[in-house]
């Protein structure tokens, strides 16, 4: 994002929409610091600037930045996935495309989420402790597919190290089994992140809305608890409509 | 996409938050996915909801949009993002939506015991959960838990803690009344799960305890 400083009046309406305070005062006017900036999109939706002085930069769109675009701003469309997000429908439509069935689960690592944002170098530590623990699995349809260089390192595209984005979604689908090694290997990976990532486990539930507790028993058992509020598809979807379209 | 998993809040705030989904399922029931979630986005209006929005228009409750624009908007694989406020509301929504019976997927995001319930209640097999094993990392660079209650409600973390301070301090100051304050803060959360209703009690249990010289 830019402010045209010919025309911005310096009146610091815009600097609190700003999620990673990327804007602030420079001779009386504003100014966006450009390697803060997410590209979210927050300060020009709002309307809230008295002479519309906020613009998106030219550049929002060239390769490698677009990627902050496309990570950061939730109405921005992925060039390559033409999907909205940053993630893929996971548990939301699995009553119908039974993506995680059963005896498996899912696993995704929200990084920069909740508030903070990382930048690539940080989501590159988790790729690589990922692939040092022999985890490979990572969902092929997910937007952050692309930003992967080499699968058996973990190494990132190494024109993006200078980016960032506000929340990017590693997806991981495996049998259950597999459960406590990824967990243990994220909970190491955490100590050396230099940002925060929420951690979510996806999985078929039992009849009476009970989750399997053999999934719980692992959760559980590496240290980790679950918070009290969950996402529950309600299974009114309706499998056998696949395929139709 | 996990964005409404991570409300954080008391037990009895969060007794006051769900939101509701549906989603048409890309490869699956998305043509001709448009008229279904045309007539669930038209039940919905009539549950009242303390925030909505359909992911063709993207524009919440409280943004000025007409019903009739909404409902004109939608077309196949459009999905409507939903928040309600009350458990018997949702309820209600849930039993007309399992009537309508439509076929498309519909996810509740809030507390599990709660949803429980409430599927036992209406008679639904809930089919997948997504549980949250909470944040991890650099937990120390996180803004407070009070403000956290706040920009959790968009996962996406479009409400930025500046501005929930900024709107303490403009109610403190009487320039802004609670549900002015809280109007603000849902706007930047564009898909429309933004309580607002529920952010109203935290500003008004919070702006007393509040002291915000500058954001
Ligand atoms: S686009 Fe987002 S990150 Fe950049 S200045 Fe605007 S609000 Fe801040
Ligand atoms: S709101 Fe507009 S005029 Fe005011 S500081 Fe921001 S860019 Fe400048």
């Amino acid at each position: 994002m830019i402010i045209r400083q010919e025309i911005c009046v310096g009146c610091g309406r815009c600097h609190p929409y700003c999620p990673t305070h990327a804007i602030h005062f420079q001779d009386l006017k504003s100014a966006v610091d450009q390697e803060v900036c997410y590209e979210c999109g927050c300060c020009l939706r709002a309307e809230i600037c008295p002479v519309e002085a906020i613009e998106d930069s030219p550049q929002v769109y060239d390769y490698p930045r677009a990627l902050r675009k496309y990570f950061s701003d939730p109405n921005a469309t992925h060039a390559l996935t033409g999907i909205q997000g940053r993630g893929t429908e996971e548990s939301k439509t699995n009553d119908v495309t039974l993506r995680v069935g059963p005896g498996e689960v899912g696993i995704a690592i929200e990084v920069g989420r909740p508030n903070i944002g990382m930048n690539l170098t940080n989501i590159q530590k988790i790729t690589r402790a990922l692939a040092r623990a022999g985890i490979h699995e990572i969902e092929p349809n997910n937007p952050f597919q692309d930003m992967i260089q080499d699968h058996s390192t973990g190494d990132l595209k190494p024109e993006l190290m200078g980016e960032r984005v506000l929340s990017a979604i590693i997806e991981i689908q495996v049998k259950r089994d597999r459960l406590r090694h990824i967990l243990r290997t994220i909970k190491e990976v955490a100590r050396e992140v230099d940002s925060v990532f929420c951690l979510d486990v996806y999985t078929l539930l039992e009849p009476g809305l009970t989750v399997p507790p053999e999934v719980l028993e692992i959760i559980e058992s590496e240290g980790l608890s679950w918070r009290p509020n969950a996402k529950i598809n309600l299974g009114l979807g309706r499998a056998w409509e696949r395929k139709n379209s | 996409m996990t964005h409404s998993l991570h409300r954080e809040g008391t037990i009895s705030s969060l007794e006051r938050d769900y939101a509701l989904f549906i989603y048409p399922a890309r490869g699956f029931n998305y043509n001709g996915s448009g008229p279904k979630v045309r007539r669930i986005m038209e039940l919905l209006y009539l549950e009242a909801p303390s925030n909505m929005i359909v992911s063709t228009l993207r524009r919440n409750l409280y943004s000025g949009v007409r019903p009739e624009e909404v409902l004109e908007s939608i077309k196949d694989g459009a999905r409507i993002y939903s928040a309600f406020n009350n458990r018997e509301k949702l309820k209600e929504a849930l039993v007309g939506i399992k009537k309508l019976d439509e076929g498309i997927s519909v996810v509740v995001s809030g507390l599990i015991d709660q949803v429980r319930e409430m599927a036992a209640e209406i008679n639904l097999n809930p089919h997948t959960i997504n549980l949250s094993l909470g944040i991890h990392g650099r937990t120390d660079r996180l803004p407070p838990p009070d403000i956290r209650q706040f920009t959790t409600m968009c996962g996406h973390g479009m409400v930025s803690p500046a501005l929930v301070r900024d709107v303490i301090r403009r109610i403190k100051k009487g320039r802004l009344a609670l549900w002015e304050g809280s109007i603000i803060l849902a706007a930047p959360c564009t898909c429309g799960i933004y309580n607002p209703h529920r952010s109203q009690e935290m500003l008004h249990d919070l702006v007393p305890l509040y002291t915000v010289n500058r954001w």
